[in-house]
């Protein structure tokens, strides 16, 4: 598969598995917007992209879908459970024929069309015309559901344990074996039963009388599970189910175990291994089938219920093994290059960041022991702690160079489809950053791009009477800036038209009638939610997925992005990242009790602030004009100002500012740890680190601070000058 | 391990376990256990000094616990060392015992 | 069924236990102290309880986001519960605890620390023994009220947690408080 298809194919599972579980969320009752906007956003990727590389097969059929989910969005028709069915039999044929894809097949092949066709046609009674059917639908949602009920809808194993008595006593310890579990899974829920527990003077501290019910997820092979329990096999009563067993077999299993039906029963059901009604309806089943209707059923043999649980475990096992199996080949079979799983690479850099951490706190108890052998000792370690940090987040760096190719593609479609002559220039391909970055600017830079191409570059007749040459250019350009990575993207077109922009904003209410805004600050109304230009809906861009969902994405990723456009000349999109979300080399400083911490790229110089007493907001220097924030200020830090503070000289896209604190602390490795959905408005803080005395330490927002005081510096600028013009009428 | 008796502010009794709380001294335990939840109306137990914690010791607990209800009188663990409240979480009981699990500030992650 | 688990908010990572589905459901709360009066969160949300410690103060907040504290790696955020409803903020005591709540936002596990005057018990409550909130006459808002529970014969506030640490709410009272410190740096 060449490697354009190779990327389609593989962002288009992950937005299938997005929309797959936004439409599960949905059946479960979730009516959040952001949930259907989420589903119809995916469905829309996969449509856009299946476009691009010309898999007409999926790209017709996610269009059906699309228009589905587009309705539900504007609130047009309500969610149902016979639509979510459809829509999920939808999603899986976009699996399938992805996976033909995969296979070389570019076209469905007649039986996969005709099963499309069929999905499609179960999709029509909501793209219009509704009403009549309501009745209908709500018979119909009952049925799926009385459907599903009939096997458990479970993916968790289910292990019954009741361990023998003399457990104890042979020197094992039931907890060690359940611990030992976790390396296959994660334990979804453990019930532990005290049942068979004696009377306090009966008891004998060293019999085992417990027993548990677990729920267990994991892709272990039964075998593998029952391995845990090996050693005390002979002497504890096992019972493993797979996932998804039917009723019937966890009926059996409440049968085979010691305890009361009924108590087991609600185990199970506060376990999740059984739904109330699964259990009920299962229960009255069995008695009325069997004796009387006393509640409880008969006891059977016990063996029978054994053989029948393991006649049941064999083929499930062999069958997901043999998938594995296939799998595992293919994988092997696609590279020469060693592969790692990108999570194995995740994991390492958080143990190294967890070691930076540890390193820290080493070091500051070696220099507090005051030990000179300890010292020396903890600071080679973090010396190599340090190349060890470089090293591993070096295994993460890639090149932009990949993600920009694929726009080479993008673009002579585009130009085709379009009937625009447009050139892509790349500069910059080699810069490199953040595998994790890179992930998460594929989208929005698609989006810019398409718009560039789309709305920016002008048909070839109107550039013609521009006098501009016919063939439009978009540029893409990256490089490396004070420990950002900027990426640009360019275009030679018309510019974003300023009156359009605020009458649409107005139009939208986005804005207000009578507001006055900048030109800037009208350019910048592209990124409000709600806001989309193009009124014709065309197959690249529009419906309104478009630039605040970029901003989004990119302030997401500490990032920001920033427009300039001159009429007729084009405009030019700014996107400034950090080069990694991992760990930074920062500066440490300190005001009142507080630790802040500077990325160290953005730090230029650190002077001392000679003079305190005069009430300014800017030094001197070298001659230059350096305007600054106090901290202390800012913060509303308590406390005295020291006799000595201090300026930190930054500088962010161009701009210098200073940053005054009490006390300078040196460098200091720094693992970024985010604050959270919680803060993600607040302005001036980037995030946060821990210190080797485990405190937490904010950082600073450097780009947020600079624009700050260069703001204040503005007004003040204006305000002296209305106060000269008000002396000299009063002279 | 050890334990020890004391009379809190409030006159509760309270015992301090100290050490390995496990199948080693399983029959001491349930002796001491037994004995004072029979003989005082409100038992606090500090298993903060707890090193370990088996499943013997837990069961110890569970069977003190119940002993409490089966006589209407009050038992309450007080403090929780890392490996008590392991296992407890571990084994889902917290409910069962129903005192909350105070972790100590700074304790080491 | 469907409409059980939609009222408890699932806890992934936890057990997603809440699939209890009988007219009577019997629910797990930890109790606790805030300004003299007892309060009720349903023990699915409740990860784990710490001592006061050790806490970074965040600036340009507004007072009831207490600041962040180191949670074995993660930094989490501290409300202060007391000035989340209107009150004053919390005087720490000895006996003050973060009692750390874990909530599902947009399809993210978020945890927050929530300070009380102090943790009382873990307790089972049938959901017989639960009135809805009454309209008025009670301190807080309205809409953070799950229900008031019946305990030994004395009401207890049980909180509706989603709503009172509602991601948005908070991110929404917070950039409005960091505009207020914007305009009065720029001045």
């Amino acid at each position: 598969m060449d490697e354009v298809l190779n990327v389609f194919s593989v962002e288009a599972r992950e937005q299938l598995e997005a929309m797959e579980s936004g439409l599960m969320q949905l059946e479960q009752g979730d009516r959040d917007p952001e949930t259907i906007n989420a589903v119809f956003r995916a469905a829309h990727t996969i449509k856009g992209g299946a476009g691009v590389v010309e898999i007409h097969s999926v790209e017709k059929f996610t269009h059906v879908l699309e228009n589905v989910l587009d309705r539900l969005r504007n609130g047009e028709i309500e969610v149902s459970g016979e639509m979510i069915s459809a829509l999920l039999l939808g999603c899986d044929h976009i699996g399938v024929l992805l996976d033909l894809v995969a296979g070389g097949q570019m076209e469905a092949d007649a039986d996969t069309a005709r099963a499309g066709a069929d999905i499609s046609e179960q999709l029509k009674p909501f793209l219009g015309q509704r009403k009549a059917e309501a009745g209908k639908l709500t018979e119909a949602e009952s049925d799926v559901q009385r459907e599903d009920s009939a096997a458990a809808v479970n993916d968790c194993w289910h292990i019954s344990l009741r361990f023998g008595r003399n457990v104890l006593k042979n020197g094992m310890d039931p907890l060690a074996f359940l611990r030992y579990l976790l390396n296959l899974g994660e334990i979804a829920n453990m019930a532990t039963l005290t049942d068979a527990l004696p009377d306090a003077d009966e008891m004998d501290p060293e019999l085992c009388y417990l027993g548990f019910e677990i729920s267990f997820r994991s892709h272990a092979s039964k075998a593998a599970i029952e391995r845990v329990f090996d050693f005390c096999r002979d002497d504890c009563e096992l019972h493993i189910l797979p996932p998804n067993s039917k009723v019937e077999e966890f009926l059996g299993l409440i049968e085979a175990l010691p305890e009361e039906t009924m108590r087991l029963g609600e185990i199970l059901v506060k376990s999740g291994a059984l739904t109330r009604e699964e259990l009920d309806t299962g229960l009255k089943r069995q008695s009325t089938a069997k004796v009387g209707a006393d509640g409880t059923a008969p006891l059977p043999p016990l063996g029978n219920i054994l053989i029948q649980q393991n006649s049941v475990q064999p083929e499930i096992v062999e069958a997901a093994a043999a998938k594995q199996k296939t799998v595992s080949e293919k994988k092997a079979a696609e590279a020469s290059l060693i592969r790692i799983h990108a999570d194995k690479l995740d994991q390492l850099i958080d143990l190294v960041g967890e070691l930076v951490i540890a390193g820290a706190s080493a070091n500051l108890l070696a220099k507090k022991s005051g030990e000179a052998t300890l010292v020396e000792a903890t600071s080679v370690l973090s010396r190599l702690v340090e190349s060890i940090r470089d090293s591993a987040l070096q295994l993460r760096m890639v090149q932009i160079g990949e993600t920009f190719n694929r726009f080479h593609r993008v673009a002579r479609d585009v130009s085709k489809e379009l009937n625009k002559e447009i050139e892509l220039v790349i500069n910059g391909a080699e810069t490199e950053l953040d595998k994790s970055v890179v992930e998460k600017i594929g989208d929005p830079l698609m989006h810019l791009v398409r718009n560039a191409m789309d709305h920016g570059i002008e048909s070839a007749a109107v550039r013609a009477a521009a006098g501009k040459p016919v063939r439009g250019r978009v540029e893409l350009n990256a490089f490396h800036d004070s420990g950002s990575i900027v990426i640009e993207v360019v275009d030679d077109g018309g510019g974003l038209n300023k009156d359009r922009i605020q009458a649409k904003a107005i139009e939208k209410g986005v804005i207000q009638a009578g507001e006055t805004l900048s030109d800037q600050e009208v350019v910048n109304l592209i990124f409000e939610p709600g806001f989309s230009t193009v009124e014709k809906v065309t197959n690249l861009s529009g419906r309104g997925v478009g630039m605040d969902v970029v901003r989004k994405n990119i302030t997401a990723l500490r990032g920001s992005v920033d427009v300039r456009t001159e009429p007729s000349a084009g405009s030019r999109f700014t996107i400034r990242l950090p080069l990694t979300l991992a760990i930074i080399d920062g500066f440490l400083t300190g005001v009142g009790k507080a630790s802040y911490v500077i990325p160290l790229d953005m730090v230029i110089e650190c002077i001392e602030l000679a003079d305190t007493s005069a009430n300014r907001d800017y030094i001197n220097l070298r001659g230059e004009v350096l305007p600054f924030v106090r901290l202390r200020e800012l913060f509303e830090v308590s406390g005295e100002r020291p006799t000595r503070e201090n300026v930190v000289v930054v500088q962010y896209a161009g701009q210098k500012a200073g940053i005054v604190v009490d006390q300078l602390l040196g460098e200091f490795q720094t693992v970024i740890k985010p604050l959270g959905t919680l803060f993600r408005n607040m302005r001036g803080i980037g995030g946060s680190t821990i210190l080797g005395s485990g405190e937490v330490a904010l950082i600073l927002d450097v780009q947020a601070l600079v624009s700050r005081s260069a703001m204040a510096e503005e007004q003040k600028a204006r305000a002296t000058q209305g106060g000269r013009l008000l002396e000299a009428h009063g002279a | 391990m050890n334990i020890t008796s004391q009379t809190t502010a409030e006159g509760a009794t309270r015992l301090l376990v100290e050490g390995e709380f496990g199948i080693y001294h399983a029959t001491d335990i349930r002796q001491r256990l037994i004995e004072d939840v029979r003989a005082h109306p409100v038992l606090e137990l500090d298993l903060s000094h707890v090193s370990e914690m088996d499943t013997a010791g837990f069961q110890l607990l569970a069977m003190a616990k119940r002993e409490s209800q089966r006589l209407g009188s009050d038992l309450r663990i007080v403090g929780h060392s890392t490996a008590v409240r392991e296992v407890i979480e571990f084994f889902n009981m917290v409910a069962f015992f129903g005192d909350p699990l105070v972790i100590p500030a700074g304790e080491p992650g | 069924m469907g409409q059980v688990i939609q009222q408890a908010p699932a806890v992934r990572g936890k057990p997603p236990t809440v699939v209890t589905g009988s007219a009577v459901d019997i629910q797990q709360y930890l109790t606790f102290l805030l300004s003299g009066e007892m309060y009720a969160v349903g023990i699915l949300n409740v990860k784990e309880i710490i001592e006061y410690g050790q806490l970074t103060e965040i600036p340009m907040m507004p007072a009831f986001i207490r600041g962040v504290i180191n949670l074995r790696g993660s930094v989490v955020p501290v409300i202060d519960l007391s000035a989340r409803f209107g009150g004053r903020t919390t005087e720490t005591s000895r006996r003050t605890c973060i009692v750390i709540i874990e909530l599902v936002h947009e399809d993210e596990h978020h945890d927050i620390g929530i300070v009380v005057d102090a943790v009382s018990e873990v307790l089972e409550v049938s959901s017989a023994d639960i009135e809805p909130a009454p309209s008025f006459g009670a301190k807080i808002r309205a809409d953070f009220i799950a229900g008031m529970g019946k305990i030994a014969g004395k009401f207890v506030i049980i909180l509706d947690i989603q709503k009172v640490l509602s991601v948005d709410e908070i991110a929404t009272l917070a950039t409005v408080s960091d505009r207020g410190a914007q305009t009065t740096a720029g001045v």
